[in-house]
């Protein structure tokens, strides 16, 4: 083993210090490229031919050869055309409307709070706040699914015990009861990576405006908040992209509540199209669709992210 | 603009196939030389079955592996990609979806003069248009499971029509406004199918070179109109089954019957204990001047294509399902409820149960099974039409619509499903 990396060690660094780079370099990036590749370009690839092919049947479709015939974009316009997949990426989108900016309060408000002197025992809080993320999201939807159901649920009889009558799975409030899931496990995660970026800000800044006589609060809001706004920003674009791809959450719920749709989720609506429909291509142009619209999203967000970094 | 492409991985899977043809042309299988077959299955006790098989039959050697969680799920890419089992369980809603995918092997020639092993409704499940593309193993004929203490509490006879069944509905709920004679669950699209399915009606069917969609036919509408009256008079209790609620409302004794398949009273018996010696089974009430069950479908054992040696494949499906032995081991160790004839008189299968007031429950499921029409035709897009009528279902239960008005809404998506998958539809 020894022997063999040897040569390869003496190369690298004669490839430093030399004009051209050696072949040492690549070796290390291999790994990365080649599952950059095979599980990400490969699929999208694959995807993207697959979503303009058609399965050629006909009849009872017994004993046809069921070959593939190019159809362009007919599978996109069959896409736009159902009005399920259309519904659910407003039923998405009114979810992160609502769900990512009180999350993200949340998650900010906690950060600051525990980035000030006042909270004692701050690292027993901080772990009880971001555990939540580290149960599976299934176990969550399914726990959360216990406390949802009237007749089982202390939370459900707790509420009527003083008058609140909640029908947690009801249709008007089902996707209200699954943001709730999601913000319980993603709060915590998203606390930690604003509660980092807080450390980075240099002490010195809150001693001198303390000395200028601004109290905590002031401090939080005109000092801290904008030094973290990347920080935001970049839990932002996470949670807009995982609002997008919402998928276990609603799916787990719908084995107790049929309020909660086959196609409640662009991502439930792939999954019901090619797995229980079997038409693969059809599911590749929804979900190269919602590709799309999660790419278009996301770079919003960057750019508005940008003209914010250039404007302070 | 059309351009038809060759599918690469079945050109080499045909290579293959005939590569390895050629090589086990040469001799037949000897106990020096045995043939193997993979086998996937899910029932309890089948590694003991396939252990009896390997030592009768030391030419024929089948390899056993156990299905659990998703297995199911990959059966479709591997007959793809060519590398399934030679043997497959599967559901028998599923047949039709594989088969216009070319996944299983029409097993007419071995097995078309087999009909009358099985239940006419089983066999009529498994073929198609002159193909036959499974055989059945289990059936799920339908009872009704009801709470004798309930009924006799307040003096009502067991109904044996659907009509009595709505009288009966009413008199519990006069009683006692908390007291329901069944539950409605959206989700589960069971118990409609097989009273559908009890009325001879289905969702799909065959007419000449075109599949027809059946799903909102007289036969489900009657169903619709009987469910209306029940949703409408309140006599449902309306929540999802399998949730621990509904299991805390069948233990609290809040729901009267249930109406299901042969492979529910074992689920009853281990989720509902403390009800245990209440409860007996008794035929599903009928329709008006019918005396009929219904079913909810049950599992098959498939050939997949790619297997090479059908044959023996089919010897083996053959003894598992009908001989004897096998039937021995399905039902005493598998606690299948069978699909073969002979296996309805099976003693293990006529037992007391004391969960049911050590009442043979499975006599009247054996009855049913005889009596269950052969009209039910699954369709390649079977899956789809389950869960547009779950969805559709939902909208009935919170009072957006009606049964009738659901049905018309999941004909046309059903129609259109099958359009979409290049499939002639006639109307």
């Amino acid at each position: 083993m020894s022997t063999a990396t040897l040569p390869s060690a003496r190369s690298r660094r004669r490839g430093i210090r030399g004009a051209g780079g050696g072949w040492a370099p690549y070796v290390f990036l291999t790994p990365f490229v080649v599952l950059f590749l095979v599980f990400l370009v490969a699929p999208i690839i694959t995807a993207l031919y697959t979503s303009l092919f058609t399965v050629e049947r006909s009849g009872l479709g017994f004993g046809n050869e069921n070959a593939s015939i190019f159809v362009g974009l007919e599978n996109y316009r069959r896409a736009l055309s159902n009005q399920g997949f259309v519904a659910s990426f407003g039923r998405v989108l009114l979810f992160g409307v609502v769900q990512v900016p009180i999350m993200l309060a949340l998650a900010t408000g906690l950060a600051l709070l525990f980035d000030s002197a006042v909270v004692r025992w701050k690292r027993f809080f901080q772990l009880a706040v971001f555990i939540p993320y580290a149960v599976p999201t299934v176990v969550a939807a399914l726990l959360w699914g216990f406390l949802y159901q009237p007749r089982v649920s202390p939370l459900v009889s707790g509420l009527e015990a003083i008058g609140l009558d909640i029908a947690f799975l009801a249709p008007g409030t089902v996707l209200w009861s699954i943001a709730n899931v999601t913000t319980w496990s993603v709060t915590g995660v998203n606390m930690i990576i604003i509660f980092a970026a807080l450390q980075t800000v240099p002490r010195d800044i809150y001693e001198a405006a303390r000395i200028d006589g601004a109290r905590e609060l002031r401090v939080a809001l005109q000092i801290k908040l904008p030094m973290v706004l990347p920080a935001i920003f970049l839990t932002l674009l996470f949670s807009i992209i995982g609002t997008l791809q919402l998928f276990n959450e609603p799916m787990t719920l719908r084995s107790i509540t049929s309020n909660v749709t086959g196609d409640f989720t662009p991502n439930m609506a792939v999954f019901s199209t090619t797995t229980l429909g079997g038409n693969l291509n059809l599911g590749s142009a929804m979900a190269i669709l919602l590709g799309l619209v999660t790419f278009a999203l996301s770079i919003l967000v960057s750019v508005l992210s940008n003209r914010r970094k250039g404007g302070s | 603009m059309k351009r038809s492409i060759k599918n690469l991985t079945t050109a080499l899977a045909a290579g293959a196939g005939v590569a390895l043809a050629l090589a086990a042309c040469s001799s037949g299988p000897t106990a020096d030389d045995p043939v193997t077959l993979e086998f996937w299955g899910w029932v309890p006790g089948l590694e003991e079955a396939v252990a009896q098989w390997n030592e009768e039959n030391p030419e024929i050697q089948v390899d056993f592996f156990r299905m659990t969680g998703d297995d199911g799920d990959t059966i479709p890419a591997s007959i793809d990609a060519g590398t399934a089992p030679d043997i497959v369980q599967m559901s028998v809603h599923s047949i039709p979806g594989h088969v216009v995918n070319n996944r299983l092997i029409d097993i007419a020639e071995h097995a078309e003069d087999w009909g009358d092993r099985f239940t006419e409704s089983t066999w009529a499940s498994v073929s198609f248009d002159g193909g036959i593309y499974a055989i059945p193993q289990d059936s799920g004929p339908s009872g009704m499971m009801y709470r004798q203490d309930i009924f006799d509490e307040h003096g009502i006879e067991v109904p044996t029509t659907w009509e009595e069944y709505l009288e009966a509905a009413r008199t519990l709920k006069e009683a006692d406004p908390d007291l329901h004679i069944a539950q409605f669950s959206p989700n589960e699209t069971g118990h409609w199918l097989q009273t559908v399915w009890q009325n001879s009606g289905t969702w799909n069917g065959i007419e000449d070179d075109a599949w027809t969609v059946n799903v909102a036919d007289q036969q489900s509408q009657d169903v619709a109109e009987l469910w209306q009256t029940l949703l409408d008079e309140d006599l449902f209790l309306t929540v999802e089954m399998w949730t621990p609620e509904f299991w805390a409302e069948v233990n609290d004794g809040r729901i009267a019957t249930i109406n299901y398949a042969a492979w529910f009273p074992v689920l009853l018996e281990e989720s509902a204990e403390s009800t245990s010696g209440n409860w007996r089974v008794a035929p599903t009430p009928n329709f008006e001047g019918q005396d009929s069950a219904g079913d909810t479908g049950g599992s098959v054992n498939v050939v997949p294509t790619g297997t090479e040696d059908v044959e023996h494949a089919v010897a083996f499906i053959e003894w598992l399902n009908t001989s004897e032995d096998g039937l021995d081991h399905l039902i005493s160790n598998g606690g299948i409820f069978p699909a073969a004839v002979d296996g309805l008189e099976h003693p293990a299968l006529l037992t007391e149960r004391e969960f049911f007031g050590g009442q043979v429950i499975n006599e009247v499921f054996a009855d049913a099974a005889v009596k269950v029409p052969a009209t039910w035709v699954d369709g390649p897009t079977y899956d789809l039409i389950q869960d547009r009528l779950k969805d559709q279902f939902a909208r009935v239960a919170n009072g957006d619509q009606t049964f009738s008005e659901a049905l018309d809404t999941v004909h046309d998506q059903a129609v259109a499903d099958l359009r979409d998958m290049g499939l002639s539809v006639a109307e």
